[in-house]
């Protein structure tokens, strides 16, 4: 391969690690480390860390409080030590404890580490060189002071020490008192602990940076990146802009490194220095018609950056401003899922101007402040030479920029610091410590410090995942004693998302009448559709980001409606384009000042009423459009005229075999073959908030971001149609002709549910119809009193009227910046029979899948796309969640509250940033960080065929990034897939709490809860 | 004194000692450690503002009521030395009472906005303090009878606003931004600063009334000459350019939007961008007696306006986009004062702080009212061609370079000053201590160092 293809490859290689977010409108779940999906879960974890500069797990602190607060305990901890030591863990080492006490008392006792000046602070403050930390329990400090005695007596401290160490022996010997005792411990140790340090110091190694910017900053504290990204990320925003701005940026159609020339090419741009020379440059590359490559190749060759350390060096460099890269190639490549795409090689070009402009800033920075004047190739080695002569020449400062250099000594106290803490938890004698040979101590040392911060952190986060794992597998093995029954005397049946919002809707839903039935299907319910409603100007995608659907589907006013929806309509966009205007106007100079000048008090009305009083605003505001809306009466067009179906007025819909194809697809899925309750119910679901540009994160995850009614719709439109009911029967899904499907929505956010063409129910049906929404309605209401426990702005006296009327104003109020919490709490995925484990109080903390092994074959085919799906799927919005509460500012997109909108298309912080990806803080707020626990109704013998068979379930599972455990159909018997085996779980807890409703266990309780039994559903109503 | 006067000055302390309060409150219950609960903060905030305006509305009910149109409140004299008194009093008239009541309407209702906008935030009770020290000193600049109490509120909305400007102190940009607005807002205060100076050499007083006058605003008359009204007027005028981010200051006002929205909201959109407007305003009778003056307002106005109106049409972030769309009308408003249209630059005022509250409040909105708008219309809304050439576009984009210029021509030239002034320095002490011992390195900094 030439040069440039390389190139080409290394950039292309790159984009995996760009962050998959698309236009945040539709909001699309997705494992932030996707591109590092290859290597196991902490491997890649350790990689990421490194490569995105963020946080690979909670800090110590965190899991500390955790273990204070029983969210992990000690059993945890040395059970995941153990399984993480293998053999190893009962190891002495030197006689003085076996690893694993060694390891578990590092995890116990929160080990100070910090730099010398912060230590020597800590020392002072906590008179550390005089008292026991406060962690060591007295009985082991009374040990430690009887070793002193005997050591002293035994005129131990003569041999070893010197200088200050003596003279608390004088003092010692003089006052004879306990703190004299202590004290001379302490300094003994202190003494013996940096001579063990001392004995194992090593130089100090050359540090290695990939990007000229690190090491100019790490020498001067100097960002030459803040030049280029403020250019940079004007230009691309203008670039991809959607119609914020009102003009277009010139010359975009000959793409961004054209674009760019044409704009900044030219003379008479602002006195920078730093751009000094920018105008020739890009003439240079217009004039010689340099490629993007070609540009990208030369600056390589000026940055001094070698073949091997190209890609490297390209993927470090995309990662600088990962937010605006990784849109422009969503929008390079899904050119589908914005209205203006950016053409092919946007990416590379934009590589290309960074580069130039990157050259720039690096030689004006390294001038300045450096007074470096050589080639941008010796820049780096210039700036190593720098830190390490710095670092040699210890404690002499000279110029301001050394405070960075940490001298060797230093490094040595704190290290030394380490070790005299954990001799201190774990009493090691000190005529044992004094008498260690050379090699004994490099031993020691290296037992401690092998056992680093980032390990801990491994260990601590297995720990909790365990906790958890430990706690909801003993949970589903004594719920699963329950025999799977369908429920009998059903009076209706409904679909909902496998979302974990929806367990808890569906516990309250079963508890208020014990003869609904109840499954859960992804929210798209396998109808992959592009959809149209009436009054919306274009096709939305409702389906998973993966698929793109092959059917277009739109919604009509029934026939004698049209004439109103077309009245309706003109005035719709007569009221549009006014407030189109007005809003345009406003930020005009001359209809500006006559709007805010004349009409602008006006303003002051709804200012206020919407701020004060937002839910009586609302419901003015809905009368006032209940006037001008879609008119309500509408059906979709489900049959297609053409043959083949396209986005054309004639290609909307489905053939007879297509929705006979898709209906049974479903039902297969969730095992509805049989048993058809008079009504069956399919309900998507879709979040309603105000002022919220990630509004569609709340949405159906499995619809990219968008409300799940429409194929809810669509899908019993199909089942209901009698020649698709034919076509089933031949393939032995027979359903009954009374039998009726009903599409809806439930709104997750204030807790209702509408239903779709309920005029064409029949009228045989409509006293079931309205029992069952009584039914609904009480289960809402008892399903927003649940989940106003987790707010903190809702009292916990609510009775569930008042938690219903509380949850519609949170979605009313502009100011409220967490109008619900998505699926926050995701911990665990049930896949299998509803009935296993029905009445299991699940916290809305598991997803659920309706699975019926014995409608599947010996192949488990229907289970292998289930899990082709829902593992995917699930996984995303999983560790979406994790990594965006891990480091929010990192992974995630930090506190929405300084939150601005760009291009139409996504966020940034403040003025301006990188384009931020990922949950916002307030989204994520209430999230326990651990991979997704399956529970599977199956065999370890079935999973492992189905891994096998689709790569990215196998690819996930074995690398660890979700947790497997299966539940045998016949017993409650669980078997865990751990490092590729399957291990048998052994039920460690008693039985379950139980309890007569949901609301006695959850009721004055706002953090998380653990697993209960309901003891029986309510009587029926 | 009569009953009456003895009422309205009571009324009229209360207006601004209720913010007052809120602050030392808040303010040194953080101070000792006890920061109060989010429900207490916010009840604090939300009855003292209630509070003033109940009471700034029975000011102007009294004032209705008898026809008066220009009440004083008189606090007294902070200091008081033969040749110089610090004289504390307000002054409720038809500028200031509009100007006060908009400023509890629009704070009070931003104020609730901000409690559960910004509930559970770590500094939610920073961010409240620095909001009770904003609402306090937009109440005391706006009820200034003296130019000495008018620069005290001046430099509680300037503190507030770049400390709030940095509120997310935990990444690099907004201290950054912060700082730059606070530098800014150092050059206009030391021009208001001078000024007050000014007044008081050339006059010997820094009362309005007896600066302009005893008549009620409007219809004020200065009392300098020609080229004291230029000193005094330029002085104001800069100052005024700092505060409402006129041209060359405006390259600030973008980046103050890295607050939280509530405070850019009525910080940008709505009070502090106006206050400089309201300056000239108060001191509209001097224009009257310098055509000189006059032309310099209208033309900074004007060129701010024009260039504004460039810049807005290529912002491609709401923020952005909003902030230039303020200045414009800002700068509108500075040309209304410099034409003598003063109660149509009042009425603007007000109009334009209401509307574009509302807009800021709203920013989060913008994606889902575009797609409103997208399904009312049936179609994108229309963008054009930038009707401009490539080189307006970039100065647009760039925003009118004044960022740079101001770095390049005005920054670097002093920082070189001084950095020469320092060299000097050194040289002299080295110059003095000649032969002397440089002073010892502490030997060593080993932890057990006592």
């Amino acid at each position: 391969m030439s040069r440039l293809e390389n190139l080409r490859a290394a950039i292309i290689k790159a984009t995996d690690l760009l962050p998959a977010q698309g236009p945040i409108t539709a909001f699309v779940f997705d494992n932030t480390l996707r591109g590092l999906e290859d290597l196991p879960f902490h491997q890649a974890l350790k990689r990421g860390s490194e490569l995105f500069g963020c946080q690979p797990y909670l800090s110590i602190e965190r899991f500390i409080e955790k273990l204070r607060n029983g969210r992990i305990t000690e059993a945890d901890l040395s059970a995941v030590l153990a399984d993480d030591l293998g053999e190893s863990a009962d190891e002495p080492i030197l006689g003085l404890c076996t690893r694993r006490e060694l390891r578990f008392a590092m995890l116990k006792h929160p080990l100070k580490e910090a730099p010398a000046a912060e230590l020597r602070w800590f020392i002072a403050e906590a008179d550390a060189m005089r008292k026991f930390l406060p962690d060591v329990p007295p009985q082991a400090q009374e040990a430690a002071l009887q070793d002193t005695r005997d050591w002293v007596a035994d005129n131990g401290p003569e041999k070893v020490l010197n200088g200050k160490s003596l003279e608390s022996l004088g003092a010692y010997k003089k006052r004879t008192g306990t703190a004299a005792l202590t004290e001379l411990r302490l300094k003994c140790l202190w003494e013996l602990c940096r001579r063990m340090v001392e004995a194992t110091s090593q130089q100090t190694q050359r540090p290695k940076f990939v990007r000229h910017r690190d090491a100019v900053k790490a020498v001067t504290l100097e960002d030459s990146d803040l030049l280029v990204n403020e250019i940079l990320i004007r230009f691309s925003a203008a670039f991809v802009d959607q119609g914020l701005a009102e003009w277009v940026l010139p010359h975009r159609e000959d793409g961004f490194l054209s674009a760019f020339i044409k704009i900044y090419g030219r003379p008479g741009g602002p006195p920078s220095p730093w751009t000094h020379g920018l105008v020739e440059e890009l003439d240079r590359i217009a004039f010689h018609q340099l490629g993007a490559l070609d540009s990208i190749a030369l600056s390589l060759d000026a940055l001094g950056v070698s073949e091997e350390e190209t890609s490297e060096f390209i993927t470090a460099t995309l990662l600088a401003l990962r937010g605006w890269a990784g849109l422009l190639w969503q929008n390079e490549t899904r050119s589908d899922r914005v209205p203006i795409p950016v053409p092919k090689d946007t990416l590379i070009e934009f590589l290309a101007v960074r580069l130039v402009l990157e050259r720039f800033a690096l030689k004006h920075v390294s001038h300045e402040y450096l007074s470096f004047n050589d080639s941008l190739g010796d820049l780096r080695e210039f700036c190593v030479n720098k830190l390490c002569s710095a670092t040699a020449t210890s404690t002499e400062t000279t110029a301001a920029n050394d405070t960075t250099a940490v001298t060797r000594s230093e490094r040595d106290e704190a290290r030394a610091f380490s070790l005299f803490q954990v001799a201190q938890f774990l009493g090691w004698p000190l005529g044992k410590l004094a008498t260690l040979t050379a090699e004994e101590m490099r031993t020691l040392v290296t037992e401690v410090e092998s056992f680093e911060s980032l390990e801990r952190r491994r260990i601590f986060h297995l720990a909790f995942e365990r906790n958890y794992r430990q706690r909801a597998l003993n949970a589903v093995s004594s719920q699963t004693k329950q025999r799977a029954q369908r429920v009998q005397g059903v009076k209706f049946q409904a679909v909902f998302c496998i979302d974990a919002r929806e367990e808890s809707f569906r516990r309250h839903l079963e508890e208020t009448d014990s003869h609904v039935e109840t499954f859960g299907a992804p929210g798209f319910f396998c109808l992959p559709i592009y959809y149209r409603g009436l009054g919306d100007a274009h096709f939305s995608t409702l389906c998973p980001i993966v698929l793109r659907p092959q059917h277009w589907v739109i919604e009509e006013p029934v026939y004698s409606m049209s004439d109103v929806e077309g009245r309706r309509a003109t005035a719709r966009r007569a009221i549009g384009s006014a407030g189109h205007s007005v809003s345009k106007g406003s930020r005009n100079m001359v209809r500006g000042a006559v709007i805010t000048a004349s009409l602008g008090v006006l303003a002051s009305v709804p200012l206020v009423t919407r701020v004060l009083f937002p839910r009586l605003t609302a419901k003015i505001r809905r009368q006032a459009e209940s006037l001008v809306k879609p008119v309500p009466v509408t059906r979709l067009r489900m049959e297609r005229l053409d043959e083949k179906a396209s986005s054309t007025e004639t290609g909307f819909g489905f053939t007879l075999p297509e929705m006979a194809n898709f209906g049974e697809r479903i039902l297969r899925d969730i095992g509805l073959v049989n048993g058809f309750a008079r009504l069956v119910m399919f309900l998507g679901h879709g979040s309603v908030c105000q002022n919220n540009p990630h509004k569609s994160a709340y949405d159906c995850g499995a619809c990219s971001g968008m409300a799940g009614m429409p194929n809810a719709r669509a899908l019993s439109a199909m089942l209901n149609d009698p020649r698709v009911r034919e076509i089933l029967a031949t393939r032995g899904i027979n359903i009954p002709p009374e039998t009726h499907f009903l599409g809806g929505l439930h709104n997750t956010g204030d807790d209702t549910i509408t239903f779709t063409d309920v005029d064409f129910l029949p009228r045989s049906h409509r006293p079931e119809f309205e029992a069952a929404k009584d039914i609904l309605d009480e289960a809402c209401l008892r399903n927003s009193h649940e989940r106003c426990r987790r707010f903190y702005s809702a009292p916990l006296t609510l009775t569930p009227q008042e938690a219903h009327l509380h949850v519609e104003d949170r979605t009313e109020d502009l100011a409220q910046v967490r109008p619900e919490f998505g699926n926050s709490t995701n911990a665990m995925c049930y896949v299998g029979r509803r009935s296993r484990v029905s009445g299991l109080y699940m916290d809305r903390r598991c997803f659920m899948h309706s699975y019926d092994h014995t409608t599947d074959d010996a192949d488990a085919t229907i289970l292998g796309r289930i899990l082709g799906a829902v593992v995917f799927v699930c996984a995303g919005i999983n560790l979406q969640y994790l990594f965006s509460y891990v480091d929010s500012p990192g992974w995630g997109s930090g506190t929405k509250l300084p939150h601005n909108i760009t291009s139409l298309l996504g966020v940034m912080d403040g003025a301006a940033s990188d384009l931020r990806t990922g949950l916002p803080w307030q989204g994520v707020e209430i999230h326990e960080p651990v991979r997704l626990l399956f529970v599977i109704e199956s065999t370890p013998e079935n999973l492992t065929k189905i891994m096998d068979r689709n790569a990215v379930v196998g690819r996930l599972i074995r690398n660890e990034w979700v947790q497997l455990t299966v539940l045998n159909p016949e017993s409650n018997e669980l078997m865990h897939f751990k490092q590729g085996n399957w291990v048998r779980f052994e039920p460690d807890a008693k039985e379950l709490p139980v309890v007569e409703r949901s609301s006695d266990w959850y009721r004055g309780q706002r953090e998380h809860l653990g697993f209960a039994t309901i003891k029986s559903p309510a009587a029926p109503s | 004194m009569t009953l009456l006067e003895y009422f309205t000055s009571r009324l009229g302390m209360t207006v601004v000692a209720a913010p007052a309060v809120a602050v030392l409150g808040l303010g040194g219950l953080s101070l000792v450690g006890w920061p109060p609960s989010e429900r207490i903060i916010s009840r604090v905030i939300q009855s003292a503002v209630i509070l003033g305006l109940i009471s700034a509305l029975a000011v102007l009910g009294v004032m209705l009521g008898f026809g008066l149109t220009h009440v004083p409140v008189e606090v007294g004299d902070w200091v008081h030395i033969p040749h110089y008194h610090f004289h504390i009093k307000f002054l409720y008239d038809r500028l200031s009472v509009p100007f006060v009541i908009l400023t509890f309407l629009l704070c009070g209702t931003v104020g609730a906005f901000a409690a559960r906008y910004m509930h559970r935030e770590p500094g939610f009770t920073r961010f409240h303090l620095c909001y009770a020290i904003f609402v306090l000193g937009m109440v005391v600049t706006s009820l200034a009878g003296t130019i000495e109490t008018l620069f005290m509120g001046w430099e509680l909305v300037g503190l507030s606003s770049a400390l709030l400007v940095a509120f997310f102190h935990e990444r690099a940009a907004p201290p950054r931004n912060g700082l730059r607005v606070w530098i800014v807002y150092r050059v206009s205060d030391a021009a208001l600063l001078l000024a007050a100076i000014a007044m008081h050499h050339l006059h010997g007083h820094g009362d309005f009334d007896e600066l302009l006058g005893a008549n009620s605003w409007p219809d004020g008359v200065s009392h300098l000459t020609d080229w004291q009204t230029l000193v005094v007027g330029g002085l104001l005028l800069l100052a005024a350019a700092g505060k409402s981010a006129l041209v060359p200051f405006s390259s600030w006002l973008p980046r103050a939007m890295e607050g939280p929205t509530p405070s850019s909201a009525v910080f940008y959109g709505a009070l502090s961008v106006h206050l400089g407007a309201f300056l000239l305003l108060r001191f509209s009778p001097l224009l009257d007696a310098s055509p000189l003056l006059r032309v310099a307002v209208v033309s900074v106005g004007l060129v701010t306006a024009v260039f504004a109106a460039i810049a807005v049409r290529v912002q491609t972030d709401i923020k952005s986009d909003l902030s230039f769309a303020s200045l414009i009308q800002v700068a509108l408003i500075v040309v209304e004062i410099g034409l003598g249209l003063r109660y149509l630059a009042l009425v603007h005022i007000l109009g334009h702080g209401c509307f574009r509250t509302l807009q800021f409040l709203r920013a989060p909105s913008l994606l889902q009212d575009y797609r409103t708008l997208e399904n009312a219309l049936g179609e994108k809304p229309a963008t054009r061609p930038a009707g401009a050439r490539d080189w307006i576009y970039r100065f647009a984009l760039e925003r009118g370079y004044l960022d740079a210029i101001l770095t390049e021509y005005i920054a670097r030239p002093v920082v070189r000053l001084f950095e020469a002034c320092d060299r000097w320095e050194r040289a002299y002490g080295r110059w003095l201590s000649k032969g002397g011992q440089p002073p010892s390195q502490p030997e060593s900094n080993s932890l057990l160092e006592d």
